[in-house]
């Protein structure tokens, strides 16, 4: 799917952590880049935000010399980006339906009212899940979305398994009280004809 | 997979106790199978979770990264930066330098135009002039008697004089002491050297006399 690129090498960079930019960063821009679209839901800005993440850490090494967590950083990184990025484009954002989702909705024997249900209430659960603590949202999505283990969760963001697990469960919690109608915003009930979807 | 197993594992993925592989199958189960009633409920979620596993890089993406990257490379921005910081310091060290002229300067100038500036430091003025003085005169009196005594030395010996000719004059010894003959001789007629050594203590006295009142 993609075409073979060597990225250029890290000639003038001497310090044996730098090269963590190669071995350890480019190698994530896939599941960064599905962070940043968790945030944003728009293909292109989430591409355009890693881009800027990536050419940002390229050019300054003496920055990265400092971080200790490389990982860790980026994460945190593409999210904060994305999140400016939203803040800036909260005039623009609209709840319809936009055309990089349609593509991928697999459910085809859905009838259009029930598909909108479904629409609205994703659009409730990326709401649901964009108001909870950082840690509680980034290790859902490690473990949801990019699959991965609670030890390989724990490496990465620098916190315990424990830490792990409970941040997961309590994200959990949030999402089966939401789906369940015993809690939501607004105390509306998510079975509900699909209306009023601005009043959360 | 049957109701129940299914039940059970959802309760299994509320407590966070399955594998990524359980995960997996519970997503495929509830886009694909027939949900009881009570599951549809959370349908969504996993319809969800299984939509955000699709986004992928566009194709063009890494080509477009690396060329940026290559960009970014070639431009020496480290190059940049050094220059703009130590030109930073230059100018901030001429600005210092400036200021601390002008300080030094405004503060000159202060005390030369305002020698009354205060009360006080007339006085304390007046006594450092004084205290100056009088140690530059001690100094200059040490330093002329220091010369005059060097000079007195000269002349003095420049006189040869006997000393113990003048001992033996002043002194209580008798005459056994002295060679008999030759003190004799001494003492009936001036002998040349006591005559020229009155004229010469005479000499040295109005000398010395001469520099004291100079000083």
């Amino acid at each position: 799917m993609h075409q073979a690129v060597t990225f250029p090498p890290l000639t003038r960079h001497k310090v044996m952590k730098v090269d963590s930019f190669h071995t350890l960063i480019l190698p994530l821009r896939e599941k960064l880049f599905r962070h940043a679209y968790g945030i944003v839901r728009d293909r292109a800005e989430a591409e355009d935000i890693l881009q800027d993440l990536l050419l940002k850490l390229w050019s300054r090494p003496e920055e990265w010399k400092e971080i200790d967590n490389p990982e860790a950083y980026c994460y945190r990184a593409i999210r904060n980006m994305s999140l400016d990025r939203l803040a800036a484009a909260s005039n623009r954002k609209s709840v319809l339906p936009r055309p990089d989702e349609e593509e991928r909705s697999f459910i085809d024997s859905e009838s259009p009212h029930s598909r909108l249900v479904r629409k609205e209430q994703q659009e409730l659960i990326v709401q649901c899940l964009s108001q909870l603590p950082e840690r509680q949202q980034v290790v859902f999505r490690l473990r949801e979305i990019e699959e991965m283990s609670y030890r390989q969760i724990a490496d990465t963001l620098v916190i315990s398994e424990n830490l792990v697990k409970v941040s997961l469960f309590r994200a959990r919690k949030k999402m089966q009280e939401l789906l369940s109608g015993q809690e939501l915003p607004g105390g509306r009930e998510m079975q509900a004809s699909p209306v009023k979807h601005r009043e959360i | 997979m049957k109701k129940d197993q299914i039940a059970a594992l959802l309760n299994k993925y509320w407590r966070c106790e399955t594998t990524v592989a359980e995960e997996q199958e519970l997503r495929r189960f509830f886009a694909e199978e027939e949900l009881p009633e009570e599951l549809q409920q959370y349908a969504p979620l996993f319809s969800y979770i299984a939509e955000e596993h699709a986004p992928r890089l566009s194709r063009g993406f890494d080509r477009r990264l690396e060329e940026s990257l290559r960009h970014a490379g070639a431009t020496p921005l480290r190059q940049q930066r050094i220059p703009r910081r130590a030109m930073l310091m230059r100018v901030a060290a001429s600005f210092l330098l400036i200021v601390g002229l002008g300080v030094s300067l405004f503060f000159i100038t202060r005390q030369q135009n305002n020698p009354h500036f205060t009360e006080r430091g007339d006085e304390d003025t007046q006594v450092l002039e004084q205290a100056t003085e009088a140690l530059e005169k001690l100094a200059d009196a040490l330093l002329m008697s220091e010369e005059a005594s060097r000079e007195t030395l000269r002349q003095i010996n420049e006189l040869e004089i006997d000393w113990e000719l003048i001992d033996s004059l002043s002194s209580d010894t008798t005459p056994e002491e002295a060679d008999p003959v030759t003190e004799i001789d001494d003492a009936e007629e001036p002998h040349p050297a006591v005559d020229s050594w009155q004229e010469n203590e005479k000499a040295i006295y109005n000398e010395m006399s001469k520099r004291e009142e100079k000083i």
